[in-house]
């Protein structure tokens, strides 16, 4: 399979089809596996892939260090594939300038991590060339995705909170969250706003309670569930709980799953005489 | 002859130090029963039983001790507005003994950096302060994974800079105590036995690079063209600057409504686009791989050539925490390699 995926993006180098390939490659055989960006195709042996390919590399799509570089082919595994739906139906990316390389992927991380465990997208699904096979998911996996998040609704509100306040006194406001997640594309984040101040840009409590919130909610029906940032997070913060909660509520009001179906429209975005919400109507 | 201390003892000190109301700052694993990690997150906590501490079993916590002197948020001072006036109320200065136990020579070294930029040309009241309230025990480490790097920068695993006391492991459940401050005297008067064994010095990691190739790499030129490849997968976020111990770069924000406020200092990191960002819009560092040869030069060049120290004590964690794996480890192997 990596022979493929080398031979498939030196051709793609030579023939000028596209000026760099976004994809993952380490120093040596212990270290892990990085962002790599490949211009010349005699660079493509630098490119790996493997179960320790962690990053969602469509982040880079929003980089101008990384845009400079021309045309982009990009490698995606199933779960990233889906930002780049969602950032296609935002109109941040223009799909057909972009050669997309689906990645086969049984699950990345040793023990598997927990995105993995419930992952039905094993072979991308809309990618211009798919490289390797999957196997394919159990029937039941998409049944567990919320599992986590349901057993987590099972404690008292107040032990729930108690719990947030303990995980979140220990965000230090590195935005590690932020900058790996590619639906944060926004030219100026709002805690970045200083004129006037919307968020405290406090590492406190309150201020982090301010910020997280704030990106949960911008993330509502739109976060993939590719879970860098809990990956990212220094401080060790389960955001991947917050994120299903939102996308539990996405799929379960309004039937929606971000980055699935390509003909069904963004719910922020659309709107709908259907909507249950009177106000709306 | 020799100072020697048993781990059981340690614990007993602890105990002592925290009745007799003490804040004492130490490692812990701080998910310890939480059903939704995978891994241990250890980091330097605030302890409020002798039961949290954990000294070994890892490399380093994820987190450093700066926060003890130089925390992630601080007030500088309060304002009221009576009327047309402005009253300012001064912060209150920090009072509070603080011990740190088991932290890491990568750690306090860098405490020890850190002293001449808190006192050049201003000093900084509040960093002075809690500095001279703390005391530091240390632990040399005897173990070390792929991302550390002190031997490399002229520190160790019994860097004795920034420490009162060093503890570097005898046998399994003993280990030897030197004194290095008075601080760490006072702190240890009457714990020890007197000894004929002395331990011996863990070795650190292997040199992954020398100084001397980077130096050169960096007296060669500023605009150097390997800075964009070098750096291109740095996203710029700050796990990096706050996860590094010598890293101390602060924003002053007004926090307040509409009868007052404060005046605090918030961490900030070199790594955000907002950090130069100018009021008129202009960046003078609008690209990552800028902010990142920032970052090296700093580190390696700048507050050395004022302050005759590194700004690094090669403690790995800006690659450890780095989402892409980069910190500052890979950049220097790579351009210490091309000068």
């Amino acid at each position: 399979m990596l022979d493929e995926l080398r031979q498939t993006c030196r051709r793609l180098l030579q023939d000028g089809a596209v000026q760099a390939v976004i994809g993952y490659g380490r120093a040596s055989p212990d270290d892990p596996a990085v962002p790599v960006f490949i211009s010349k195709p005699e660079d493509v042996d630098q490119l790996v892939w493997d179960d320790r390919c962690f990053a969602n590399l469509t982040k880079y799509l929003s980089r101008k260090e990384v845009l400079s570089l021309g045309k982009l082919a990009i490698c995606v595994k199933g779960c990233d594939e889906r930002a780049l739906l969602v950032l296609e139906k935002e109109s941040q990316i223009d799909r057909s300038q972009i050669t997309v390389i689906g990645l086969a992927c049984d699950g990345v991380g040793q023990p598997r991590l927990a995105k993995c465990e419930s992952c039905d997208v094993h072979m991308p699904r809309r990618a211009d060339i798919v490289v390797g096979k999957a196997t394919v998911p159990d029937a039941d996996a998409g049944a567990k995705r919320y599992a986590e998040i349901e057993e987590f609704l099972k404690r008292t509100p107040q032990d729930r909170m108690a719990y947030w306040k303990k995980e979140l006194s220990r965000c230090v406001k590195c935005y590690a969250c932020r900058q790996v997640c590619p639906m944060c594309y926004c030219r100026q984040c709002i805690v970045d706003k200083n004129r006037p101040v919307s968020i405290s840009t406090s590492a406190t409590l309150k201020g982090n309670l301010a910020w997280q919130i704030t990106r949960a909610f911008h993330l509502a029906g739109r976060c993939v569930g590719c879970d860098e940032c809990t990956r990212a997070c220094p401080a060790g913060i389960d955001l991947r709980l917050l994120n299903l909660s939102l996308a539990k509520a996405a799929e379960e009001n309004f039937g929606y799953r971000p980055g699935m179906d390509p003909d069904a429209e963004p719910i922020i975005g659309a709107y709908s005489q259907q909507d249950h919400e009177e106000f709306i109507r | 002859m020799s100072e020697l201390l048993a781990k059981k003892d340690i614990v007993r000190l602890v105990d002592q130090w925290l009745a007799a109301g003490r804040r004492v700052a130490g490692p812990q694993c701080v998910n310890a029963g939480d059903p939704h990690r995978q891994t241990d997150l250890i980091n330097y906590t605030w302890l409020t039983k002798v039961e949290e501490l954990q000294l070994d079993g890892f490399v380093r916590p994820t987190n450093t001790i700066k926060e003890v002197v130089f925390p992630r948020h601080e007030k500088l001072y309060g304002y009221e507005f009576k009327g047309k006036r402005i009253e300012l109320v001064p912060a209150e200065l920090p009072t509070a003994e603080q011990i740190v136990v088991g932290a890491r020579p990568c750690d306090a070294a860098a405490l020890h950096i850190l002293d001449a930029v808190f006192n050049w040309d201003f000093k900084d009241e509040f960093y002075n302060r809690r500095r001279e309230l703390t005391t530091i025990v240390t632990l040399a480490c005897s173990k070390h994974d792929d991302f550390c790097f002190c031997t490399s920068v002229g520190a160790g695993p019994c860097d004795k800079r920034g420490s009162d006391v060093l503890l570097i492991p005898l046998d399994g459940d003993r280990y030897e105590v030197r004194c290095l401050t008075e601080k760490g005297q006072k702190l240890m008067a009457g714990a020890t036995t007197t000894s004929s064994e002395t331990a011996k010095e863990p070795e650190g990691p292997p040199t992954r690079f020398t100084l001397d190739a980077l130096g050169e790499f960096l007296a060669a030129g500023y605009d150097r063209p390997e800075w964009p490849a070098v750096t291109r997968r740095c996203l710029g976020c700050g796990a990096c600057a706050y996860t590094c111990p010598t890293c101390h770069c602060f924003d002053i924000v007004d926090e307040g409504g509409a009868s007052g406020g404060a005046r605090v200092r918030n961490w900030d990191a070199c790594q955000f686009t907002m950090f130069t960002a100018h009021a008129s819009g202009h960046n003078p560092r609008s690209d990552q791989s800028q902010r990142q040869r920032q970052r090296i030069h700093h580190k390696f060049q700048i507050y050395p050539d004022k302050f005759g120290e590194l700004l690094c004590t090669g403690c790995g964690n800006c690659s450890r925490n780095c989402p892409v794996d980069m910190g500052v480890l890979p950049v220097l192997k790579t351009i210490a390699a091309k000068s």
